[in-house]
């Protein structure tokens, strides 16, 4: 089945939420919502309220540094059992709750980058040309289809334009070509 | 509120990209001269650390008592610097204060750069560079690991985890501002930008996950601004010294620090909003809400000083009896009184609205501020070593011209990094701007 590339941009934000609405009741899937900003009512509107799963990797990483805390100056104070400053217990709890703290901090921050960078698609060098368009870090809104089946054409320009896209690109044209990139 | 009522906003979007990129790229004779002096101070200090690396750690001031000197009391100070920029990007951003965004980015890449300086003291403080793997937890040849009880041990996980966690915040926090820059630019630089921002392109997908991990971010790094001071603090407090062992250290270095980088916020970026003409986006209720951090924390450290020095009269313990009337009237007695004039006389002016909202005055407090700042861990780390428990051990410390030549290399190396990002990178968080501005609307929309 072929596939054409579809690009509707907005100034307004107020449209492109339109937009996003009328692909929803028509069941229309498939799309990117490019924004210069992070903008809640989007994200409501194609989430829904569902939260990232980047929380996940957060608590994974969290616990597994607050293990590692524990276990790392543990396990190597217990090996040497003959060396104790202080006359402290070999594995004494209370200094050992700032490594634990330290690294559950440490391991939780990390696993979260990791998790966002999985997540969003990132590094997204290879991304649709379509998608590669410089307006829409700036002052533009954009409803992209990077590769939208041939029969629905039609269907998805139609939705754009009366959503109140000030620009509809299909094929070839929805590359936006910067000059002297 | 009447100051932030006359901010004026960028009337859309792409006004506030080009307002705060105008300034990149584009030296002025200014930021040049500024660039020219600080690279001068670096060369001096790295002249001045090689003496040390020729001649040995014989150069400098210290002594078998002295044994922490200007190096130590610069590592706390650079530290403490930092802890300005992680409370304003995390805690406020938490708070959703409205305030953050101006002054947010100029605080991150503070944080990074004063942690990055820090760094360098305990590295030139061990005298033996190329010993510098010591420092981190791995098992010698006879599988010997590191003491996690020692509270060394526990700065290098507090000040490692604290930088690592400063750096992720602060990149994520670019990734959008870079990809804005690469698509403002052409040929290499654009292609080295779309490298740096890792080809983000603003979708539903990226802003879903960016959103969600930089509100985790935030989370971490704010008990960190409450931590890493405190961990600092204990290197001092569990020695059992006079004018160290205290259990007021943590939260008094904490406000201390939250102090010296508020200070140290309003010394880089007020002279910077005059010169890149940045008013509409920094203006004086940022300083002057700046000012007034100042003004809280300044009122916990006076609390401090003057606790610890109740609390020595009334423990009736000679010996920190005899430390904190040494520190007010023995020959070290000039930088504690520097100290508190810097820290809690001068901070009381900030009561008057019209000194705070005035940008000379407020910009000469907030030197005067970070000078204080300085003192007051002098202060601490010199009199105490000098002056300890055992009379015979009393040796007094002067600081050598070596050390101070490390010390002006270090400030000017936090300068320099701090202007050389200024012209890279946007210094105001544009796409935090462009939250604040209006989204455009169309307004009624055609019936379809």
């Amino acid at each position: 089945m072929s596939t054409v590339r579809i690009k509707g941009t907005y100034a307004h934000l107020d449209a492109l939420l339109t937009g996003i609405e009328r692909f929803k009741q028509a069941g229309i899937t498939g799309y990117t919502v490019l924004s210069p900003v992070p903008r809640h009512e989007i994200l409501d509107i194609i989430y829904e309220g569902r939260p990232s799963p980047v929380r996940w990797w957060t608590l994974t990483g969290a616990l597994a540094g607050l293990t590692i805390g524990l276990l790392l100056p543990s396990l190597t104070h217990a090996q040497w059992p003959m060396i104790n400053p202080g006359g402290k217990p070999v594995v004494s709890l209370p200094p050992f709750f700032i490594i634990m703290f330290e690294c559950t901090i440490l391991f939780g921050g990390l696993f979260t980058l990791a998790g966002m960078i999985m997540h969003a698609g990132l590094p997204g060098f290879f991304m649709d040309k379509s998608l590669q368009d410089p307006r829409y870090s700036d002052d533009k809104f954009g409803i992209v289809f990077a590769g939208a089946p041939e029969q629905d054409v039609e269907r998805i320009t139609t939705v754009l334009e009366k959503s109140g896209a000030v620009e509809v690109t299909t094929g070839d044209d929805a590359i936006y070509e910067v000059p002297n990139a | 509120m009447e100051a932030e009522a006359s901010i004026v906003r960028p009337s859309d979007y792409a006004q506030a990209d080009r307002d705060i990129l105008r300034v990149l790229f584009k030296p002025s004779a200014i930021y040049i001269v500024a660039v020219l002096l600080t690279a001068t101070g670096c060369v001096y200090g790295l002249w001045s650390w090689w003496q040390q690396f020729t001649w040995g750690m014989g150069v400098d001031g210290m002594n078998q008592a002295s044994f922490w000197g200007v190096y130590i009391v610069t590592f706390v100070f650079w530290i403490g610097i930092g802890h300005a920029g992680t409370l304003i990007s995390a805690i406020l951003f938490l708070v959703r204060s409205r305030w953050r965004t101006g002054v947010y980015r100029a605080s991150e890449a503070m944080t990074v750069f004063a942690v990055l300086t820090a760094a360098l003291f305990p590295v030139i403080h061990l005298g033996r560079v190329w010993q510098l793997y010591w420092f981190f937890p791995y098992p010698n040849q006879r599988s010997l690991w590191v003491n996690f009880k020692s509270p060394l041990m526990w700065d290098v996980f507090a000040i490692s985890t604290y930088f690592t966690i400063s750096v992720v915040f602060f990149y994520c926090g670019l990734l959008p501002d870079m990809a804005i820059v690469r698509d403002h630019s052409r040929g290499m630089v654009r292609r080295v930008y779309n490298l740096l921002c890792l080809g983000w392109r603003g979708t539903n997908r990226q802003w879903r996950h960016y959103m969600a991990a930089y509100g985790f971010f935030a989370a971490f790094a704010t008990p960190l601004v409450l931590s890493v001071h405190s961990v600092v603090s204990w290197d001092f407090a569990t020695a059992n010294l006079a004018g160290w062992h205290s259990t007021i250290f943590p939260p008094y270095f904490v406000a201390g620090a939250i102090y010296s980088g508020c200070a140290m916020v309003i010394t880089l970026l007020l002279p910077m909003t005059y010169i890149f003409g940045w008013k509409e986006y920094v203006n004086m209720w940022h300083f002057e809400s700046l000012a007034k951090m100042c003004l809280l924390t300044s009122g916990i450290l006076t609390y401090s000083y003057g606790m610890e020095n109740f609390i020595a009269w009334y423990s009736q313990n000679p010996a920190e009896q005899a430390i904190f009337w040494w520190r007010a009237t023995g020959p070290l007695a000039w930088a504690f009184y520097l100290a508190v004039f810097c820290n809690v006389i001068t901070p009381l002016f900030l009561y008057i609205r019209k000194i705070r909202q005035n940008p000379v005055t407020l910009f000469i407090i907030s030197l005067i501020i970070n000078v204080g700042m300085w003192m007051e861990r002098f202060n601490i780390v010199v009199s105490s070593t000098a002056h300890s428990l055992d009379p015979n051990m009393w040796r007094m410390y002067t600081p050598s011209a070596i050390e101070i030549g490390i010390l002006i290399g270090s400030a000017s190396w936090f300068l320099l990094q701090f202007l050389l990002f200024i012209k890279v990178m946007p210094g105001v968080a544009i796409s935090e701007v462009k939250e604040m501005t209006p989204a455009p609307l169309k307004g009624s929309l055609e019936a379809s």
